[in-house]
């Protein structure tokens, strides 16, 4: 019986390589060789020897790359504000408010902005936001302003507000599970210990549900901090991010060392960021003690 | 008992019902219960007990009556403004808190320093067997540890009526029976009413000083734990509290406080009104618990009454065998338990027997 772990542990073994090997292929492999890249000189689409940190030089150097970093976090940090200050409440009305024999429809109808393609989700927002559109007639309509607002001429703000929509309900979900875990007797206990409905969910189910919020938090977080497609069709462009520099290294100037330099630059400054995130929060806000 | 029922009242029902929709769960409930008590709600699931713990509790909204708690009326008061605290069934720890948190959770608006808070939390949790447990992780704690916290958080906050609903049903018998005990002493040592809803009529009449074993809605008896076991009201509470046999009668005569009766196998008997309670309409039987019928063995006489009988299943528990007995010739079958002490061998199936009985233990349902 003593090498019954051992045999286990090699079916295991055998039952998980195929998935294995195929995340070391798709995932491992391009990640080496972007950072093996990113230490080589690149130039007219090859890289060649020796090794060098010029690329990260040039990063740290040259103010374009740090402001495009800036902008992207930016960005990031207000999409991903506001997409939990959104998400939160609607994940709290399907869990408390709705009944349990709804919920799964209700989750259902939050998916429904994903059955129309992103691109032209984008596009119905420049509809809304650009100059005299929607949101302008409605505004001037209503006699709010004389002069149309055109959100779309401010890049940074419509990108934000795509995104945000966009990411809704992918913070919804975690949010929704972690507070469906929540025994509703917490609750009851809460109140009958002589705290009111707002003073029970603050202390009780707020950090109850914060493994949800921190789960959405990074959802959200990774993937907008390196979002191209937004930012290159809501601004025309004219408002990049550090993933549109990333593409006009590799494809533009055809210098795919550099292009990776950044790739690797982002990565870490985001990784550094949730991990930092996480054990804040782990310290401050307090898991299960 | 020790209970006096000169005590002020703490709690009153005035005709309180209670619908989910169409159905009606709490059908005009009326009692008291007094300041200081330890009461039961007992009854089986379904039976509403619960559903009346928690509109005194303030969780459940009543339809229709008055719930009183300490004179006031408690309609449109909500939950944390009552003088009641409540130990769920799952207990409800705070999962994301240390112990001494959970204690201390309906603490936040005492005007007390942090130091007093600290003290008093450090003294219930002594009061309650948990001494220097303050600061273990709440969710690594076992089942009757959990409870124990429970109590401590309840009770701290010293309210007027502690509410426990089922609190020792996820124990295991031991522990069940060792917390039965202690919650007794707990009881008496901080004076506070108590109020648990159990389905385990064993544990309602260990613990309480008045039970009301509840129905389908209504509260079907309400008496000390002693009334209810030798007079229960209908054949149902009977039944529901401990074992009962129940045999086929016919009422010869009843006359001014005396009622002469005709059981089946037993013969007949006179019975005081006070061992016939209210009719209910039901065919006439009569109850006799089946400690109160007593094997006779060789040359032993009967105290006042015998029947032949002859046993039809043995039932060895250790301390005690159950016998049950078809008596004289009929088909009419009771069960009668026996101490086992020296000198009384456990009889065999098919022996033939006498039975002893006293028409002073019969209760007469009609």
């Amino acid at each position: 019986m003593a090498q019954t772990p051992s045999s286990e542990a090699r079916a295991g073994l055998k039952l998980i390589s195929p998935p294995a090997l195929y995340a070391i292929l798709m995932l491992a492999a391009p990640l080496a060789t972007v950072l093996v890249y990113s230490v080589l000189t690149g130039e007219r689409g090859r890289v060649s020897l020796p090794l060098t940190l010029e690329n990260y030089y040039d990063l740290v150097t040259r103010p374009v790359y740090s402001a495009l970093m800036f902008r992207s976090l930016t960005v990031s940090f207000f999409v991903t504000l506001a997409t939990v200050l959104l998400a939160y409440p609607i994940a709290y009305f399907v869990s408390f408010h709705v009944a349990p024999s709804r919920k799964a429809l209700w989750l259902f109808l939050i998916t429904i902005p994903f059955w129309t393609s992103y691109i032209i989700r984008v596009a119905l927002w420049r509809t809304i936001l650009g100059y005299d559109g929607i949101f302008d007639s409605v505004v001037m309509g209503l006699g709010i302003t004389d002069t149309q607002p055109n959100i779309l001429s401010n890049g940074v703000l419509s990108i934000i507000i795509t995104l945000a929509h966009a990411y809704a309900p992918f913070a919804v979900l975690p949010i929704f599970v972690s507070l469906e875990k929540v025994d509703r007797s917490l609750l009851e206990a809460g109140q009958d210990l002589g705290e009111s409905r707002l003073m029970t969910f603050l202390r009780v189910t707020l950090p109850l549900s914060l493994p949800g919020v921190v789960a959405a938090v990074l959802i959200v977080f990774i993937p907008t901090v390196g979002d191209y497609v937004t930012p290159e069709l809501i601004g025309g462009g004219k408002t990049p991010m550090i993933a549109n520099l990333m593409e006009v290294a590799m494809l533009k100037q055809r210098d795919q060392a550099l292009g990776s330099a950044i790739a690797v630059a982002a990565m870490t400054i985001v990784a550094l960021i949730s991990v930092f995130f996480v054990l804040w929060n782990k310290r401050y806000l307090g898991g299960r003690k | 008992m020790t209970f006096s029922a000169d005590r002020p009242t703490m709690i009153e029902f005035k005709d309180v019902h209670k619908y989910y929709g169409d159905y009606h769960a709490l059908r005009g409930i009326n009692g008291t219960i007094k300041a200081g008590e330890f009461f039961s709600l007992l009854g089986p699931s379904g039976c509403g007990k619960t559903t009346l713990l928690r509109t005194i509790a303030g969780f459940e909204d009543i339809s229709s009556g008055v719930v009183m708690i300490d004179g006031k009326d408690m309609a449109g008061v909500p939950a944390n403004v009552r003088p009641t605290n409540m130990v769920f069934q799952s207990y409800a720890i705070f999962p994301h808190m240390s112990v001494a948190e959970n204690v201390g959770f309906g603490l936040r608006r005492d005007p007390r320093s942090k130091a007093e808070k600290a003290q008093a939390v450090a003294e219930a949790l002594e009061m309650v067997g948990l001494k220097g447990y303050g600061n273990r992780a709440a969710h690594a704690l076992s089942g009757g540890q959990r409870q124990r916290v429970a109590l401590a958080r309840a009770l701290i906050l010293k309210p007027k009526v502690l509410l426990l609903d089922e609190p020792l049903s996820a124990l295991d018998k031991k522990m069940r029976e060792h917390m039965q005990v202690e919650l007794i002493k707990l009881q008496r040592q901080v004076g506070i009413t108590f109020i648990l809803v159990t389905h385990d009529q064993e544990e309602a009449l260990v613990m309480s000083d008045r039970i009301a074993v509840m129905f389908e809605g209504e509260i079907a008896q309400l008496a000390d734990p002693e009334t209810l076991y030798r007079r229960p009201a209908t054949r149902k509470v009977a039944d529901f509290i401990g074992t009962m046999n129940f045999i086929p009668a016919e009422i010869l005569s009843e006359s001014g406080d005396k009622v002469e009766v005709e059981a089946k196998g037993l013969g007949r008997a006179t019975l005081d009104i006070s061992q016939a309670p209210a009719r209910t309409g039901e065919t006439p039987v009569v109850g006799l618990r089946p400690e109160t019928l007593t094997l006779l063995y060789d040359g032993q006489p009967a105290a006042e009454r015998e029947t032949e009988g002859v046993i039809d299943e043995v039932i060895y528990f250790g301390d005690m065998t159950y016998y049950d007995v078809y008596l004289g010739g009929t088909d009419v079958e009771v069960r009668l338990s026996m101490r086992n002490v020296p000198g009384r061998p456990v009889l065999e199936v098919g022996a033939k027997v006498r039975v002893a009985w006293s028409p002073q233990a019969l209760v007469l349902f009609r």
